[in-house]
C-alpha cells in the first residue's frame, strides 16, 4: 500500500486539487462560455434558446451601458494604480531608513490592507458623507468647500479610488521596501565613486533596480483593481445613476438583479478576456524590464 | 547593506504623519461606534463626547452578530483547512515534479474575476439545493484561498534540498512519510503565513457570500452590508459593526504581522 | 505500517469533514408529524410586527411557522432561485406584488387562491379595490394584501407658521414655497424626495401622473410625451434647485434622515415611512411633521395608491391549506388592527374607519390616507416582468433631470430602451 502510494504519489497529491480545479474551476468557465451563447433569463420559464453571438453583438453595438462602464473600469484602474504607485513608492523611500518605531510604523501600514473591504467602504462612506463627514469638515477648516464626493457622479468614481489608495498604496510600499533591502550596496558604493548626488542615486541606481518590483506590484494592483467589486457594491451599488458601475457591477447587476444569465455570461467572457489580456501584457513588460538589466 | 541615511526631524514628521493618515478611518471607525446617531450628527462633538455601549448593544442584540461571526469563522476555518489539505501535497508535486503547467492554472484562478464562476455555481448550486449551505461558502472561498496557499507554498518546497527527502528514506520513510513528518515542519513558516492569508481572504470575501448564502449561514460582510440598507442609517451601529468585523483580523496581523507581509507581498518579491 | 497510516490518516480525515459539511447542509425534518410552514418573509416592520402575534396562532392551530428573514433584494433573489430549482419547501412567502407579481404569476410559482375568499368570518371584501386589484391577474388571485402605500407630502408645520405659508396643493404652489424656504447657506432645503435613480422611480410616479403622463399605454412606451418630459423636468428642477446636496444618492433612508434632522422643508414618499420622521429616536422634529395629500398636477392629483407587500403560497407548497390558514389569521380584522396599531398600514378599510385601528396614527395622517385611498392609483412603477430592468432605465432620466442635462434627450433615449424592454416581453 504505502509503497504503491509512494509509486503514484505525484498523480495522489496532485488528484485532489487537480479534481477541484476541474469542477470549481475549469467547468464553470467553460459553462460561462457556452452560456453566452444563449438567451436566457432565470426568471422566465422558456428555456435556454441559442442565439449564437447575439449576445455579444447586442453587447458592443446597442447596449448604452456596456462600453461606458468599460471605460469607467479602466478610469478607475487607472487612477487608482497612479495614485498608490506614486504613493507607495514615494512612502517606501521614506521609510527606508532606521529610525525608532520602524517595526510599528511597518505594522499598522498593514492594517487598511486586511481590513474587510465592505466594512471599509462603509466606514468611508461616513467619511465623505456631505454633511456630517470628515472629509467635508477637513476642507472645511483648510477653507475649501464642501465637495460632494460619492453622491456626484463626477466624484464618485475617484472617491473610490482613492479609497481603494489608501488601502493598498501599503501594498506597493511593502513591496517597494523588500526591493529595496535587496539592492545590494555595492551599486550605491560604485555610484559615490562617480561622485553621484543622492537625487542621481535614486534615478541611475535606485530606479532601475527597482523597477522589476514595482513592475510586479502594480501587476498585482491591477489585477484586484480592475475587478473590484466590494468597494464599489458597499458604496454606490454602482450610482449614482450609473457613474460607478465597472464592468464588474455591470455584470453583477444583470446577473442577479436582472437575471439575465446569457447575457451576463457573455460580459463576463468578455471581462475575463480582458483581465487576462491585460495581465499578459504587464506580465511581458514585466519580462522586459528584467532583459535590460 | 546600505548606509542607513540620517534621519532629519522633518523625515520623522512626515513619518507620523503618513502613519496617522493611514490609520486615521480606524480611529474615526472605533470613536463613531461609541456615539448616539445625535453626535455622529452634530460636528461639535467631534472627540469629545459622553461614549455609549449602545451600539455594540444593539449590534449583538437585535442584530445577532455573534451568530454571523460564528458562521465567518466556520466558513473560513474550514476552506483554510480544506485549501491546506489539497494545496500542501499539490503546491509539493507541483514544486517537486516541476509540473509548471498547473502551476500556472492556478496562477489564472488568481487573475480570474470571481464573478466568472458566479453564474454556473449560482445553477449549479441551486440545482443540488445547496445555495445557504456551508458547503457552497466553503467550496467557493476554498477559490480564492487554495491558489494563494499553492502559490506561496511553491517556492518554499523548491527551497528544501533534495537530500532531505533521500535522508528520510534512508531511515525507512516513504515518500508521502517524508513529506508529513520532515518536509511540513521545515515549511511551516509557509504554511502559518499562507493560512494566515486565506482565513483573512475567506473572513473579507464579500462578493461570494452575497450571492450563495442565506439567512442561516450570512456571514459577517453580508451582515454589514445588510444592516446599511435597512431602514434608517444608524451610523454609530454601522461603525461598531465595522469594529467588531475588523477587530480580529488586526489583532491577528498585530502579532503576526512579519508572515502577514510576506503573504501580502508573496510573487512581488523574489527569494 | 506507520507510513501507511498517515496517509490513510489524511484520506479518512477528508471523508470525515467532507461528511460532515454534507450533513450541515440539509435537515428541515419535523419528526413529530405537526405541519411547520417554511416562511420567507422579508425583513420589514410588518414581519417584527407580526412576529410577536405568533404563538397566538400557533396555539390556535397547532401550526408552526418559521420564519426566515431577508432584505428586499435578497429575498427577490432568493425566492427566484429556490422556484427555478422546483422548490416544494416553502409554503408561503411575503412579495412585492409590484415588483414581482407579474413575474411569479406568470411562471406559475404562486397558487391561485380565489377559492378561499368565501369564508365569510374572514371577510375578503374588506380589502380596498386597489389593494387586491395588485394581486389579480385575470380570475386569478395569487395574493393577499398587508401592507398598502401612498405618496403623500410631509411637510414641517412649524416652519410653514413661522413663514405664514398655506400647504402647497398644486404642484406649483409646491414650487414655489420650496422656493421660498430654501435656504442653502444654513443648510436648510425647501424639498427633499429620492434621488437615487431606479429608487426614485416609485417616488416619482405620482408626480408622472399628475401631469398627465404614464410609462405605457397600451404596449407604447410613453417615457418621452410632453407631459412625461415636463414631469421628469420639474422633478429634477425640484430636486436640483430645491433639494440638498448629494440628493442623487438618495433613497428613503437617506432622505428620510435628512428630514427628521430638520434640513428639509418638504419631502415627498410612501406614507408608510411616517414612524421614521415622528420618532423622537429617530427624528429631531417629530412633533412638527404635518402630513398632506400628495399636490395635485396640470393632469389632477392622483398619487400612487399601491400594495407593496402581500402575501403569497407556494403553487408547490404540499401545505397550501395550512399556509391559508396563516395568512387568513394574519390578516384577520384582529391582526390587521393589531399591525396598524404598531404603524403598518394595512389593507382593510373596516379598519381604517375603525377608532381602534388608527389611534397610533396622527389623526391628520389618517385623513389623507383615506383621501388618498380613494383617488389613488394602483401601481407605482411600470407593471412589467423585468421591473428592475425598466426601474435602471427610467432612472436614467431622473438622473439626468436632477443635474440639469438634456431631459428630452434622455427621455427619447430611455423610451427607445424600454419600448424594446416591452416588445421582449410581449
Amino acid at each position: 500500500m504505502g509503497m504503491w502510494i509512494e509509486r503514484h504519489l505525484k498523480f495522489i497529491f496532485l488528484f485532489p486539487s487537480i479534481i477541484f480545479v476541474l469542477l470549481m474551476i475549469a467547468y464553470p468557465i467553460g459553462y460561462t462560455f457556452y452560456l453566452s451563447f444563449f438567451e436566457w433569463s432565470m426568471s422566465s420559464l422558456q428555456p435556454p434558446e441559442w442565439v449564437f453571438f447575439d449576445n455579444f453583438k447586442a453587447l458592443l453595438f446597442d447596449d448604452p451601458r456596456f462600453w461606458p462602464a468599460f471605460f469607467r473600469t479602466f478610469y478607475f484602474t487607472a487612477l487608482a494604480l497612479v495614485f498608490q504607485t506614486v504613493l507607495g513608492v514615494a512612502i517606501a523611500i521614506l521609510f527606508n531608513r532606521k529610525f525608532r518605531g520602524n517595526q510599528l510604523v511597518k505594522t499598522l501600514f498593514l492594517l487598511p490592507m486586511v481590513a474587510t473591504p465592505v466594512a471599509v467602504g462603509l466606514v468611508w462612506l461616513l467619511i465623505f458623507e456631505p454633511s456630517i463627514g470628515f472629509a467635508n469638515q477637513f476642507l472645511n477648516s483648510l477653507g475649501i468647500n464642501p465637495q460632494l464626493w460619492i453622491a456626484s457622479p463626477e466624484q464618485a468614481l475617484p472617491s473610490i479610488a482613492l479609497v481603494d489608495t489608501w488601502q493598498w498604496t501599503p501594498m506597493i510600499t511593502l513591496i517597494t521596501l523588500a526591493g529595496l533591502s535587496s539592492i545590494p550596496s555595492e551599486y550605491y558604493e560604485a555610484a559615490a565613486v562617480d561622485g553621484a548626488n543622492s537625487w542621481q542615486n535614486f534615478w541611475k541606481v535606485t530606479f532601475p533596480l527597482l523597477l522589476p518590483t514595482i513592475f510586479s506590484a502594480v501587476l498585482l494592483r491591477v489585477i484586484d483593481a480592475i475587478k473590484q467589486f466590494d468597494l464599489i457594491y458597499a458604496m454606490t451599488r454602482g450610482g449614482p445613476g450609473f457613474s460607478t458601475e465597472t464592468l464588474n457591477i455591470y455584470g453583477f447587476v444583470n446577473g442577479f438583479q436582472y437575471f439575465k444569465l446569457g447575457y451576463t455570461s457573455a460580459i463576463l467572457v468578455l471581462f475575463f478576456m480582458i483581465v487576462l489580456g491585460i495581465s499578459s501584457i504587464i506580465m511581458i513588460l514585466r519580462k522586459k524590464t528584467e532583459v535590460t538589466l | 547593506m546600505r548606509k542607513a541615511k540620517r534621519l532629519t526631524y522633518f523625515n520623522y514628521v512626515l513619518i507620523i504623519l503618513v502613519t496617522l493618515i493611514f490609520i486615521f478611518p480606524f480611529i474615526w471607525m472605533l470613536i463613531a461606534s461609541f456615539k448616539t446617531q445625535a453626535q455622529i450628527m452634530s460636528t461639535d462633538t467631534a472627540l469629545f463626547f459622553q461614549p455609549t455601549f449602545d451600539n455594540y448593544r444593539s449590534v449583538f442584540g437585535e442584530h445577532n452578530f455573534l451568530t454571523y461571526i460564528i458562521n465567518s469563522f466556520i466558513v473560513a476555518f474550514v476552506s483554510t483547512v480544506f485549501g491546506l489539505i489539497l494545496g500542501l501535497p499539490a503546491a509539493y508535486a507541483i514544486a517537486k515534479y516541476k509540473q509548471q503547467k498547473l502551476g500556472f492554472v492556478i496562477l489564472i484562478a488568481r487573475i480570474i474575476p470571481g464573478i466568472s464562476f458566479m453564474i454556473p455555481w449560482f445553477i449549479i448550486f441551486t440545482k443540488l439545493n445547496l445555495t445557504d449551505s456551508y458547503t457552497a461558502l466553503v467550496l467557493s472561498h476554498m477559490l480564492v484561498g487554495l491558489p494563494f496557499i499553492i502559490w506561496i507554498m511553491i517556492p518554499s518546497f523548491e527551497g528544501l534540498p533534495a537530500e532531505l527527502e533521500d535522508a528520510a528514506r534512508v531511515d525507512g520513510c516513504t515518500l508521502q512519510g517524508a513529506f508529513v513528518k520532515v518536509l511540513l515542519p521545515l515549511v511551516m513558516p509557509g504554511i502559518i503565513t499562507s493560512s494566515l492569508m486565506s482565513f483573512i481572504l475567506s473572513w473579507n470575501n464579500f462578493m461570494f457570500a452575497l450571492v450563495l448564502s442565506g439567512e442561516k449561514t450570512k456571514t459577517l460582510p453580508i451582515a454589514i452590508f445588510n444592516f446599511m440598507s435597512y431602514s434608517e442609517i444608524n451610523w454609530g451601529a454601522l461603525m461598531a459593526a465595522a469594529v467588531i468585523i475588523t477587530f480580529p483580523i488586526i489583532i491577528i496581523s498585530l502579532f503576526v504581522q512579519r508572515y502577514i507581509i510576506s503573504g501580502v507581498t508573496a510573487g512581488a518579491v523574489k527569494g | 505500517m506507520k507510513k501507511k497510516k498517515t496517509s490513510t490518516l489524511l484520506l479518512f480525515f477528508i471523508v470525515l469533514v467532507s461528511g460532515l459539511l454534507f450533513a450541515c447542509s440539509n435537515g428541515n425534518d419535523n419528526g413529530d408529524g405537526s405541519v411547520e410552514l417554511r416562511f420567507i418573509a422579508a425583513n420589514h416592520p410588518w414581519t417584527e410586527a407580526i412576529e410577536p402575534l405568533l404563538p397566538e396562532f400557533e396555539k390556535e392551530t397547532g401550526i408552526k411557522v418559521k420564519f426566515e428573514k431577508y432584505f428586499e433584494d435578497q429575498l427577490t433573489q432568493k425566492l427566484t432561485t429556490e422556484f427555478t430549482a422546483g422548490s416544494t419547501s416553502i409554503d408561503l412567502f411575503m412579495m412585492r406584488p409590484l415588483q414581482e407579481g407579474k413575474l411569479f404569476n406568470l411562471n406559475g410559482w404562486v397558487a391561485d387562491i380565489s377559492s378561499y375568499t368565501d369564508d365569510a368570518d374572514w371577510e375578503y371584501g374588506d380589502f380596498t379595490d386597489p389593494s387586491v386589484n395588485s394581486l389579480k391577474a385575470d380570475d386569478v388571485l395569487f395574493g393577499i394584501p398587508i401592507v398598502t402605500e401612498r405618496e403623500i407630502l410631509y411637510y414641517r408645520k412649524d416652519i410653514f407658521e413661522e413663514n405664514n405659508i398655506e400647504v402647497p396643493k398644486t404642484v406649483e404652489e409646491l414650487m414655489n414655497v420650496a422656493k421660498l424656504l430654501n435656504d442653502p447657506a444654513n443648510d436648510f432645503y425647501g424639498f427633499v424626495a429620492r434621488g437615487q435613480s431606479a429608487a426614485a422611480v416609485t417616488q416619482f410616479s405620482s408626480f408622472l401622473y399628475g401631469f398627465g403622463g404614464d410609462f405605457f399605454v397600451d404596449g407604447k412606451a410613453t417615457l418621452d410625451t410632453p407631459e412625461a418630459i415636463e414631469a421628469f423636468q420639474f422633478y429634477g428642477d425640484m430636486l436640483r434647485e430645491y433639494g440638498p446636496p448629494g440628493v442623487l444618492n438618495m433613497s428613503w433612508p437617506q432622505a428620510a434622515g435628512l428630514f427628521g434632522q430638520g434640513k428639509a422643508a418638504m419631502y415627498t414618499d410612501a406614507d408608510s415611512i411616517y414612524p421614521n420622521l415622528t420618532d423622537p429616536e429617530k427624528s429631531v422634529v417629530g412633533d412638527k411633521v404635518g402630513f398632506t395629500l400628495f399636490p395635485a398636477g396640470p393632469n389632477g392629483q392622483t398619487p400612487y395608491n399601491v400594495t407593496s407587500w402581500g402575501l403569497a403560497v407556494n403553487s408547490k407548497s404540499e401545505n397550501k391549506d395550512e399556509a391559508m390558514e396563516f395568512i387568513k389569521w394574519a390578516t384577520s380584522k384582529e391582526v390587521v388592527a393589531k399591525l396598524q396599531d404598531n404603524g403598518v398600514p394595512g389593507p382593510r378599510q373596516s379598519v381604517w374607519d375603525n377608532q381602534q385601528g388608527t389611534d397610533t396614527f396622527p389623526s391628520e395622517l389618517v385623513d389623507v390616507i383615506n383621501q388618498a385611498n380613494a383617488i389613488g392609483r394602483e401601481y407605482d412603477r411600470p407593471l412589467v416582468i423585468k421591473v428592475n430592468d425598466a426601474r435602471d432605465i427610467i432612472g436614467t432620466v431622473i438622473v439626468a433631470a436632477i443635474q440639469g442635462e438634456d431631459v428630452e434627450a434622455a427621455a427619447k433615449a430611455a423610451n427607445k430602451q424600454f419600448q424594446e424592454l416591452l416588445d421582449d416581453e410581449k
